[in-house]
């Protein structure tokens, strides 16, 4: 079966000019997204993930330019399938026939994302009334709709409260309502449950999950959580100084990880059974983009980094079809240098859960290569 | 476990009502109590609202408690507090906040931040020796002698957060109240400033009031750990005790609420959803029960009883 592509990001590189000179903040970032399918961007503050989607939306601050690269969006226009470049339209022409319409974003913290003085009802029908001009009543009907979708119960009498009236994972949630009102094709989720109680959490990101179910629409995560991405994502990128540095599906990048840096990030977060002294945790901060790159941006926090990390910026290494690491470690003549030994401890505890609780038919095969190499 | 130590910090009933007018008042601790011994780390956790953040700065006496008793180093802090008292309490108690940004004077150098605790006390000695204190604290937390003479903005969230440790380790506490200390840094630097604060521990035997949302980081540096809701202590116990036996509903939703970073099982699972209006219990009408050891539940007779039968761990674990 061959997966119908929606989005495909071909190195977009962009600069944001600032007092103290440019900040190159994304590097040449390669991304798919396929329809129906969840693809996650892990990263840390700074590893130019927001702007990433920033630019799909064409929604960056006025000092932000983009450099280079494509951004091509396939989506359907009068019946006709039509694939064009997003960077190409004017700021204008996204406004009117991209944005809400055919690519809809969620912001992390609902409370500025609402409009305090108008009541949830009209924000949620402003879209479909601007873009598809549909009836006053219409409207309302589907507002109402999408509502109890997102699942707001006695929706009827919630559509004339104000935002300050509900909770934060409410609002939450009439954001996804309001973001889904146009029918887009993609949703861009940005850390949509960090400024939330882990309870709520869980519940609306099932609901994403649910919604996906329905809708087949394709979503684009934001986080810098493992455990949401475990929950919610088919492929993971994890983004690091502006570039991707491991890409895969994601049974593939947590029950494989090949680059040092998504180690680091697996073994930052204690799962249910970390009882050791120490967390593992990655040495040094994460580079200030304003300075020019010379060799691997992670090489100084890498202890496994090689001689050459510090000259020349690895390439992307292919792994299988899916799975690509950049890192010089799997380069033909890189020594070898085998998995840390928590990970691998991990990764076994994983399996050891799995077959528990979910059976053996469906637990993760190993490459034969890892296999050996374990 | 039994601890045949005297506990540093004990609160028995605490109340902190906040007046928000004359018919109403927000109760946001409502009868809270628990110990806290020498070099162990109680870890706080709860949603938004439950009072956890209030407890912490009524123990500080930030606020002036409304309600119940408490004493730290064996000396009463609960009421109006004798000079004595009140210098031992403002020393061997310090706090460290969320966020590392807004805690930070802007306007003085790091140097005067974390000497300002000497200063207030008139424990800063000539200023060679207090120049020399702070840079053995600054170094202590993995900050370089350099940093001394800049200012906060100069430096990165995992750095502030660092002088800010500083700043309530200069003092030589006792006890440490961390709120919500890490949750504001990017995850590989959480981990970085846990083992910091693990180290200290193990070196000072201080003790911390962790305060957190984020219950996997809890379960790793809690020794017990206490679930609030609505200003009530659900349960406590050991760390141990509360993730393999969890007895009470709300405790069991907030564990099944932690996403496992296991792709595969995580695809499967739901989480536990809970409701206090629907639930059909009345905080105020539980006792707290001993289950086995330190392990205390909030409830009814009846309802403990019910809880004891279930099958709590697998209840948890959520695969359908």
């Amino acid at each position: 079966m061959t997966k119908e592509k929606v989005l495909s990001i071909r190195d977009l590189s962009i600069a944001f000019k600032t007092s103290s000179g440019l900040v190159n903040a994304v590097r040449g970032v390669n991304l798919d997204l396929y329809k129906g399918e969840t693809l996650a961007i892990v990263g840390e503050s700074g590893s130019g993930k927001s702007v990433t989607v920033k630019a799909i939306m064409g929604i960056l601050s006025n000092n932000g330019k983009i450099k280079s690269g494509t951004i091509e969006y396939t989506y359907e226009e009068n019946g006709e399938k039509v694939t064009k470049n997003l960077l190409d339209f004017s700021k204008k022409e996204m406004r009117k026939n991209i944005n809400g319409k055919h690519i809809a974003m969620v912001f992390q913290d609902p409370m500025t994302s609402l409009d305090p003085t108008m009541n949830i009802g009209n924000q949620i029908m402003e879209g479909m009334r601007i873009h598809y001009k549909t009836p006053k009543k219409e409207a309302y009907a589907k507002a109402v709709e999408l509502l109890e979708l997102v699942g707001i119960t006695d929706a009827e009498s919630r559509m004339s409260n104000y935002p300050h009236q509900l909770s934060g994972g409410m609002r939450q949630r009439i954001v996804i309502a309001i973001a889904l009102a146009s029918d887009p094709d993609v949703l861009i989720c940005d850390e949509p449950t960090t400024a939330l109680d882990v309870t709520i959490q869980a519940k609306i990101l099932e609901l994403i999950q649910s919604i996906q179910r329905k809708t087949g629409i394709s979503v684009i995560y934001i986080t810098h959580d493992l455990g949401v991405v475990a929950k919610v994502a088919n492929d993971v990128n994890v983004m690091y100084a502006g570039r991707i540095i491991e890409t895969g599906t994601v049974n593939e990048v947590f029950y494989e990880p090949r680059h040092p840096y998504t180690w680091g990030l697996l073994l930052a977060m204690p799962d249910l059974e970390t009882k050791a002294d120490k967390l593992e945790s990655i040495p040094g901060n994460p580079p200030n983009m304003e300075h020019e790159v010379v060799g691997d941006p992670f090489a100084p926090r890498n202890p496994y980094a090689l001689n050459i990390d510090l000259r020349l910026e690895p390439p992307m290494f292919k792994i299988s079809e899916t799975h690509y690491a950049a890192t010089w470690l799997l380069a033909e003549d890189a020594p070898d240098c085998p998995l840390p030994k928590e990970l691998q401890e991990r990764i076994e505890r994983m399996k050891r859960e799995d077959e528990r609780y979910v059976g053996t038919d469906e637990t993760y095969t190993f490459s034969e290569e890892l296999k050996a190499a374990l | 476990m039994s601890e045949p130590t005297k506990p540093i910090l004990s609160v028995k009933n605490l109340k902190q009502h906040f007046k928000v007018n004359r018919k109403f008042t927000v109760k946001a601790v409502d009868g809270v109590s628990f110990d806290i011994y020498p070099g162990e780390t109680y870890g706080l956790v709860g949603e938004s609202g439950s009072g956890k953040s209030t407890i912490g700065r009524s123990v500080i006496r930030l606020y002036d408690i409304t309600d119940g008793e408490m004493t730290f180093n064996g000396q009463d802090i609960s009421g109006k507090m004798t000079k004595e008292t009140n210098e031992m309490m403002r020393t061997k108690m310090q706090m460290i906040f969320q966020d590392p940004m807004a805690s930070l004077n802007p306007r003085k150098t790091v140097m005067d931040i974390i000497a300002q605790g000497l200063d207030i006390h008139g424990k800063a000695g000539s200023k060679e020796e207090r120049e020399q204190q702070v840079i053995e604290i600054l170094e202590r937390v993995g900050l370089s002698r350099e940093f001394a003479n800049r200012y906060p903005n100069q430096f990165s969230g995992g750095q502030r957060q660092r002088i800010g440790i500083a700043r309530a380790l200069i003092m030589n506490p006792d006890l440490i109240i961390a709120d919500e200390a890490i949750s504001a840094l990017d995850v590989s630097i959480q981990a970085q400033i846990v083992n910091l604060m693990k180290d200290i521990q193990k070196e000072t035997n201080v003790a911390y009031l962790f305060i957190a949302h984020d219950l996997s980081m809890v379960r790793y540096i809690s020794d017990r750990i206490g679930v609030l809701h609505l200003g009530h202590l659900l349960e406590t116990g050991t760390t141990e005790e509360i993730f393999t036996n969890p007895l009470h509903p709300y405790t069991k939703s907030l564990i099944s609420a932690i996403p496992h970073p296991n792709p595969i099982l995580e695809k499967k699972r739901t989480s536990l959803t809970y409701d206090y209006a629907a639930s059909g219990l009345n905080y105020s009408e539980g006792t707290l029960h001993t289950v086995e050891g330190t392990h205390k539940v909030l409830g009814t007779d009846l309802e403990v009883e019910r809880w004891l039968q279930k099958d709590n761990q697998s209840e948890v674990i959520g695969v359908s």
